[in-house]
């Protein structure tokens, strides 16, 4: 009885108390989104002004996944890569125009004997982070741990031209045979057949050299793998800590062969996803970003406050669309070049302006003999391309649809967009999306895959890095080929057999235009784009380029501090995008 | 009880004995661990020479053997691959060796060794939010029945059980961290207090919808229990409300709450995969994504394994635990 009463009593007063309770939480939200903050727009932080390059601070980057080892015999990714940039120093390195300059060796290697002897002098007062002076013996101790069979470093095809390598790696000779200290100072390569890529391989963070005390030591008390956590290099910074999967924190080696001003310290920080990084740097917690999120990418290049701190760079990278040259309908020269012709790469450029560039040759930009007016470079031509499927005897277009094996959701938006563009010539597309794993192991066997998204990324500027190994028969194994078009061609084979020992640049560049251009004709691949870098750097940041090779240069880089904090009502009046 | 404790850890190894060797072989379906590894710019001559050093040339049953520790060491980098006296060793797991990750170069139990305190913290504060905030709202809720408060409490339940990780986490980083500042934006930080200070933003985000089942079932259960006699003879005594619910009901309505607790803890390492994602937390779920991308075998395997005894552990802690709570239920 009492409850009913309760119940008839409180109906009213439960729908006011809802209404006013709703009316309560409009009214914080509207107050809430009224008053809150909102993002920056322009940089934070600008510098002091300070004109000449000076010591001090500490410099944060970040990047995305996990550093895996300061190892450089193991170090085979872009990020191990990048930290054991700042750690060591090879004999070899290069500038800002991708040229070849020395780093620890005095200058350019003397080459004899028709390009298969390399002597090399080092630098006077170069030394480790231990404070030992670096010889020519520990040149050769370092390549000789990089191509031990104990280590069974990745590294190890880059160097087999060197005499005797071979033996070595498979333990049957105590030394290699081809490495030959002449003096403290003075040490020469001695290789089977000369090979200009030799020396590319030697810039190669594989080839840096580590203190030999050090790594016998640690090797003996904590085992192999403690080198890659305590490393011990010649580079223009060294480490203090690493925090896995945190950050590796360094500072300014203050013994470096080539002084220079520069930050104290270095963070570099792990895991952090683009999203984040992007965040934080506009909150001005980071200090140089590479890659931002697909948002802030766009939100930077609109930006005026920021126009002056950012650069975009082309990444020595191509994608192409890999064409089984053993199987049909690709076995048919004709079928490719109407594919390359089809394919309307502008629309790429303009899906994500300032991501990619059109590509219509293997070569990237900024690696000669790129030619923007090859001849027989690719693009869109329909009219072309609907002559080649008449040359190749298809003039109503092909019956079965081709299957093209993707990678994953992006690359599956790429192809969906020329999806349309083959379905002009006759040409229908299936999309077969398959894992990393199963897309490496099955399109590296002969006769699979009939066409596959594909790619390369340079592992050092030499056109044979994307010829050599990705276009010659030598390259076609029964599994794990790297050469995944299956495309053969004697005459290509041979230019650039010529092009490799080729000691004469200007010879040597002639005959890989060619090759070039052989490529670009025949098309194996249907070339698709060059992908774009995005760098942003705070405005207190000087002396950051993107670098053609290494991209991440940071050992340029010096702080203009102090730092100090902007408002952000100076940027109003700009604009904010 | 020790009969059934045993009992149960039997099944228990049993269990994940099947699902190492289900997730073994599931491996080498899903491609070749050397391949993938050392990824497209692979030359045919490194993935031949890293599989000779890893025994991955080996047929996979070998392998498999190898690794469980019955078999010889077919890993020709591990120390253990040759014994002094030029026999060959055993380096599997029967031998306490997990084996050294393809791409990080260092043994596993040090790859994990370093994460795995990472993810208990975060793992621990998320329970601990769930324990806080699930039950204070579910007792709340369950005290002031068909009020608008309970209506108010039940609603926001149903929220957070709806809403996953990835929605409520880049939500709260973007407000909490970036608009406010009052977070900081992910990461791990740098000493003690730092790494709980950074905890603080994804445990919440981890902790939503546990909180919201803990608050209803324990809101159902109280509502429950407040109806028992023993709870009516309290009353009857004269006994305050509050004295009623704190020493009378609560203790009886935690008993499937503690059922939930053990059978949470691995969903709680498992279930961090996505938010330490998100927040950039440095765990074993960023280092669990990054190994099954790059099939780092020796690290799935470990990481399956601890999963494997997490959920094992959790029900028999689980059981163990409702049995000590419950005196009606005898274990045999």
């Amino acid at each position: 009885m009492r409850s009913t009463l309760k119940t008839e009593r409180q109906r009213p007063s439960r729908w006011v108390a809802g209404a006013a309770l709703l009316l309560i939480a409009g009214l914080i939200l509207g107050w809430v989104i009224a008053h809150f903050p909102t993002a920056p727009i322009g940089p934070r932080y600008v510098g002091a002004g300070h004109e000449t390059p000076r010591s001090g601070g500490t410099l944060i980057f970040s990047a995305g996944s996990n550093i895996h080892t300061l190892d450089p015999h193991f170090a085979y990714d872009t990020l191990s890569t990048a930290a054991c940039r700042l750690l060591y120093d090879g004999l070899l390195d290069y500038d800002y125009d991708g040229n070849m300059i020395p780093g620890l060796a005095a200058e350019l290697p003397a080459v004899s004997s028709a390009g298969r002897v390399f002597r090399f002098r080092l630098r006077n007062g170069i030394k480790f982070h231990n404070g030992r002076e670096i010889t020519a013996e520990d040149i050769s101790w370092s390549l000789h741990r990089l191509l031990s069979k104990a280590i069974g470093s990745p590294g190890y095809p880059f160097y087999k031209s060197i005499v005797g390598a071979p033996a070595y790696h498979k333990g049957e000779a105590e030394r290699i045979d081809g490495i030959v200290v002449l003096d403290d100072k003075t040490i020469e390569f001695r290789l089977d057949e000369a090979d200009q890529t030799f020396l590319n391989a030697l810039a190669m963070p594989f080839a840096y050299p580590l203190a030999k005390e050090h790594v016998q030591k640690l090797e003996e008390t904590e085992g192999r793998d403690a080198v890659g956590r305590h490393p011990v290099g010649a580079g223009p910074f060294a480490f203090t800590r690493w925090e896995r999967g945190v950050q590796v924190e360094l500072e300014r080696f203050r013994d470096y062969w080539a002084p220079r001003a520069g930050p104290d310290r270095m963070i570099f920080l792990e895991n952090i996803s683009s999203d984040v990084a992007s965040a934080r740097f506009r909150n001005g917690d980071l200090d140089i970003i590479h890659r931002p999120s697909k948002v802030n990418r766009l939100f930077l290049r609109a930006s005026d406050a920021w126009a002056p701190y950012r650069a975009e760079a082309p990444s020595a990278s191509v994608f192409a669309l890999g064409l089984n040259c053993e199987l049909p309908p690709f076995d048919n020269l004709h079928v490719r070049r109407a594919v390359a012709f089809a394919i309307d790469r502008s629309k790429l450029e303009r899906l994500d302006p300032g991501q990619v560039i059109a590509a219509g040759q293997v070569l990237p930009p900024m690696l000669a003999p790129y030619d923007p007016e090859l001849p027989s470079r690719q693009e869109f031509d329909l009219d072309r391309a609907k002559e080649e499927m008449r040359l190749a005897g298809y003039p109503d277009g092909l019956s079965e649809p081709i299957t093209l094996w993707v990678r994953g959701e992006a690359e599956v938006r790429v192809a969906q967009l020329f999806q349309q563009d083959l379905k002009a010539i006759g040409i229908e597309i299936d999309l077969k999306m398959v894992s990393f794993a199963t897309y490496l192991k099955e399109t590296g066997r002969p006769r699979v895959a009939q066409a596959a998204f594909t790619g390369w990324h340079q592992d050092f500027p030499d056109p044979s890095n994307f010829m050599d190994i990705l276009f010659h028969s030598r390259s076609i194994h029964p599994e794990n080929s790297e050469n995944r078009s299956f495309y053969r061609n004697s005459d290509l084979d041979a230019i650039l057999d010529r092009a490799r020992p080729e000691v004469d640049r200007e010879a040597r560049l002639a005959l890989y235009a060619e090759a070039n251009a052989i490529l670009a004709e025949e098309a194996p691949w249907a070339f698709l784009y060059y992908p774009v870098d995005m760098f942003a750097w705070q405005p207190y940041v000087k002396g950051f380029r993107p670098h053609p090779v290494w991209l991440n240069e940071y050992r340029n880089v010096w702080l203009d501090l102090p730092k100090k904090r902007v408002s952000q009502a100076i940027y109003q009046e700009q604009g904010a995008p | 009880m020790m009969r059934f404790i045993a009992q149960r850890a039997i099944w228990g190894v049993l269990v994940i004995m099947s699902v190492v060797t289900l997730v073994f072989f599931l491996i080498f379906v899903a491609g070749d661990p050397a391949v993938t590894i050392l990824g497209p710019q692979a030359r045919a001559e490194q993935i031949a020479d890293f599989k000779a050093k890893k025994g991955l040339d080996r047929p996979v049953p070998e392998q498999f053997l190898s690794y469980l520790g019955v078999v010889p060491c077919i890993r020709k980098d591990s120390p253990k691959y040759e014994r002094d006296d030029g026999s060959r060793g055993f380096c599997g797991i029967l031998q306490g060796d997990l084996g050294e990750s393809y791409s990080h170069h260092e043994s596993v139990a040090n790859v994990i060794g370093y994460r795995l305190p990472r993810t208990l913290l975060l793992a621990s504060l998320a329970v601990l939010f769930e324990l806080v905030i699930g039950l204070t709202a579910g007792v709340i809720a369950a005290m002031r029945r068909n009020r608008w408060s309970d209506t108010a409490i039940m609603f926001a339940t149903f929220v957070g059980i709806s809403l996953p990780t990835y929605v409520t986490g880049p939500i709260a980083l973007l407000i909490f961290a970036f608009l406010l500042g009052w977070f900081p934006f992910g990461g791990y930080g740098v000493d003690a207090m730092d790494h709980i200070y950074h905890a603080l933003l994804p445990a919440l985000i981890l902790a939503i919808a546990g909180a919201a089942t803990y608050a209803r079932v324990m809101r159902g259960e109280l509502i429950e229990t407040l109806r028992h006699d023993h709870v009516r003879t309290a009353k009857a005594k004269g006994m305050p409300m509050s004295q009623v619910v704190i020493k009378h009901a609560i203790r009886n309505a935690l008993l499937p709450i503690v059922t939930l607790i053990g059978l949470s803890l691995p969903f709680l390492v498992g279930g961090a995969i996505i938010t330490e994602k998100i927040f950039a937390w440095p765990g074993l779920g960023l280092l669990t994504i990054e190994s099954i991308e790059s099939l780092d075998a020796p690290v799935i395997m470990a990481v399956v394994l601890m999963f494997g005894i997490a959920v094992q552990a959790g029900n028999l802690l689980a059981d163990i635990a409702v049995a000590a709570l419950d005196p009606r239920i005898r274990l045999s």
